[in-house]
């Protein structure tokens, strides 16, 4: 029981992690990313090019995957989500930002797949196969890196946004945009530079992954809708929610495995989280005026 | 009249086809173009319609071929009746979902017919029977091959009678989507797709009307599923139920034009036929490369033309017969009511 609660804390990390970028893009900018999982996706395959063609450390991937995902973010934002959201900024529900995300997360999956072909691809290294024994609980050494960096990045993202001056004009831009434009502040730039950060948040997850999942073009799908449950858990917004909700997620997932089997704890997830989006649609931390 | 000048071309046409197409192979793809024409239409019920982006409905898909399926196997029911049996539980489980889903706003709900949809799929996959019905996990279930097989018996070995039905089938879900459009549900729809906190102070109730376009929109979905499996004769998970089929159902009625009624059906025809083209040409094992022409066509569509707009709409332009009320113009825009002045026909002097 220990064991899997450790577990359960290990890979919520990683989907606070994931959660977190998700989270930021909804929080400042009123987007639901439905490419997030996608672009966790991409973010991994650029990690596996990196160490396989550049011929990098795992970790040190990181030195491309975060630019790289910065920029994807940064422009995705600016050519293609910014011009959709003017255009129907005098429509109650912006459902076209919404199918353009979805429709955009469909053509990067399959393209990828015509790019990567069907095969998983995965990487080996050192410490694949190694686990660590802390009393009575064993934990892989990959996931317990996994959990390292996202708890590193994690710090940090927290730190960026309460302590630096872009951090607080990306807080301000999510509180009151409108207010934020008076006062001078670069609105549509910050926008595209949020959606960076979230995305470049979501490459270090990605990075995270690498070692020990394997990889291809669908497996976003799955980390999707986990994010999306745990930031809807947490509160569309909120970073603490983002955070605690992803370890809950991990904790739930894991420790489910007690009582059914494995394949089937993602179905308990998902209609564990369909039950609460019901009783509490604006998630634990968030605000009721979002939902 | 001059509007149904095309429609019936088009209805003259479609009656001919199988006169001229000799080739099963060709006359099986038109058969599933027809299928996702049909598909797409029906999920405009609910999606453009409403405007309530469900992206998880192939689950109504599943639950309709399952149903004729498991009939016809364990009580020998007629597939016919089981699809309409099908029909109704796939309505009973759009009502049930919907009745907590549609206090949602948009995108929550959206998320929650995904994660229904993916728990229905993983669920079918992973158990395999309940009680003494076998459902067949992940490897579906056959229906049965029967010899000397009838219409009634809803098989045939010639796509032909396929092709009729399915063709009987898009008119039926045509015709009740142009009534819908032109009903008093139609404007109610119309309103809260704008702007439900106004249609709710004008007094509809927004909650009811979601609930019956879902139910409808369900049903006739349901019904898709039972025809496919009986086109294929095997009903498989990770198909009916996959978000493959939810995808292209949303994707088809985007480009099409969402909310209006010929829209979809027109996306469909068009990138279907593209598709399938393509994939003649280009090799048939890359199963992903309808789905980046279709992706690409939803990021341009949306990037492109207004909103709610699709590629019907020029069309539309072309032949004369763009629509100047707004009856059919759902592009959810609120500053149409603000420029008065073009409403000449309000000018009674």
């Amino acid at each position: 029981m220990l064991s899997l609660l450790v577990q359960g804390i290990l890979i919520g990390s990683i989907y606070g992690l994931i959660a977190l970028g998700l989270t930021l893009i909804f929080g400042i900018m009123r987007v639901i990313n439905f490419a997030h999982g996608t672009l966790l996706m991409v973010s991994m395959y650029i990690a596996f090019l990196s160490v396989n063609t550049l011929g990098l450390s795992p970790y040190l991937t990181l030195i491309v995957v975060v630019p790289a995902m910065f920029g994807i973010g940064y422009l995705i934002n600016m050519a293609l989500i910014q011009p959709v959201l003017n255009k129907e900024s005098d429509v109650r529900e912006p459902i076209g930002a919404l199918v353009l995300t979805f429709g955009l997360s469909v053509l990067l999956e399959n393209v990828f797949l015509a790019v990567f072909g069907p095969n998983y691809h995965s990487i080996r290294t050192s410490f694949s196969n190694e686990t660590v024994q802390i009393g009575s609980v064993i934990m892989p050494v990959p996931k317990l890196y996994a959990f390292l960096l996202a708890s590193v990045v994690t710090v940090l993202f927290y730190l960026f946004l309460q302590k630096s001056e872009m951090g607080r004009v990306i807080r301000a831009v999510g509180q009151d945009r409108n207010t934020a434009l008076l006062m001078g502040v670069n609105v549509p730039f910050v926008f595209n530079v949020a959606f960076g950060i979230g995305l470049a948040v979501l490459g270090t997850a990605g990075v995270a992954l690498v070692p020990f999942y394997n990889i291809h073009p669908s497996i976003g799908n799955i980390f999707a809708i986990k994010a999306f449950v745990t930031v809807l858990l947490g509160g569309l917004g909120s970073i603490p929610g983002a955070i605690v909700g992803g370890l809950l997620i991990g904790i739930v997932e894991s420790v489910c495995t007690l009582w059914v089997p494995s394949t089937l704890s993602s179905v308990v997830v998902l209609y564990a989280f369909l039950i609460f989006l019901f009783i509490r649609p604006a998630g634990l931390f968030g605000s009721e005026h979002d939902a | 009249m001059k509007k149904f000048i095309p429609i019936g071309v088009l209805g003259l046409v479609s009656i001919l086809i199988p006169a001229f197409v000799d080739n099963q192979y060709i006359l099986h793809s038109i058969v599933m173009i027809l299928l996702y024409a049909y598909l797409s239409t029906s999920w405009n019920i609910v999606g453009g319609f409403a405007g309530q982006l469900s992206l998880g409905h192939s689950s109504f898909m599943a639950i309709g071929g399952y149903t004729s399926t498991l009939l016809a196997i364990h009580s020998g029911l007629s597939p016919w009746i089981g699809m309409l049996v099908g029909g109704c539980a796939a309505a009973f489980v759009a009502v049930l979902v919907g009745i907590p889903s549609f206090r949602l706003k948009g995108a929550y709900y959206s998320l929650a017919t995904i994660a229904f949809a993916e728990g229905l799929s993983m669920l079918l996959q992973t158990v395999k029977r309940i009680g003494p019905i076998d459902l067949g996990g992940a490897e579906g279930l056959r229906v049965a091959s029967i010899p000397d097989a009838s219409i009634l018996d809803f098989q045939s070995l010639s796509k032909v009678p396929y092709y009729y039905i399915i063709l009987v089938f898009l008119a039926i879900v045509v015709f009740v989507s142009w009534y819908i459009d032109r009903s008093k549900l139609g404007y109610y729809l119309t309103a809260l797709k704008e702007d439900e906190d106004a249609a709710k102070a004008l007094g509809i109730n927004t909650q009811q009307v979601k609930l019956i376009a879902a139910g409808l929109s369900a049903f006739f979905t349901a019904l898709g599923g039972t025809f496919f499996v009986q086109l294929i004769r095997y009903v498989e998970p990770a198909t009916i139920a996959g978000i493959d089929l939810s995808t292209q159902m949303v994707f088809l009625a985007v480009v099409g034009g969402m909310g209006t009624v010929f829209g979809p059906l027109v996306g469909s025809i068009v990138l279907t036929t593209l598709a399938t083209i393509t994939q003649i040409y280009f090799g048939g094992s890359s199963s992903g490369l309808h789905l980046i022409i279709y992706g690409t066509a939803v990021v341009a569509v949306i990037l492109f033309m207004p909103p709610g707009h699709g590629i019907i709409h020029p069309i539309l332009k072309m032949l004369g017969l763009a629509e100047k009320d707004g009856a059919n113009k759902s592009d959810g825009r609120l500053n149409e009511a603000a420029a008065p002045s073009s409403r000449k026909d309000l000018v009674r002097e």
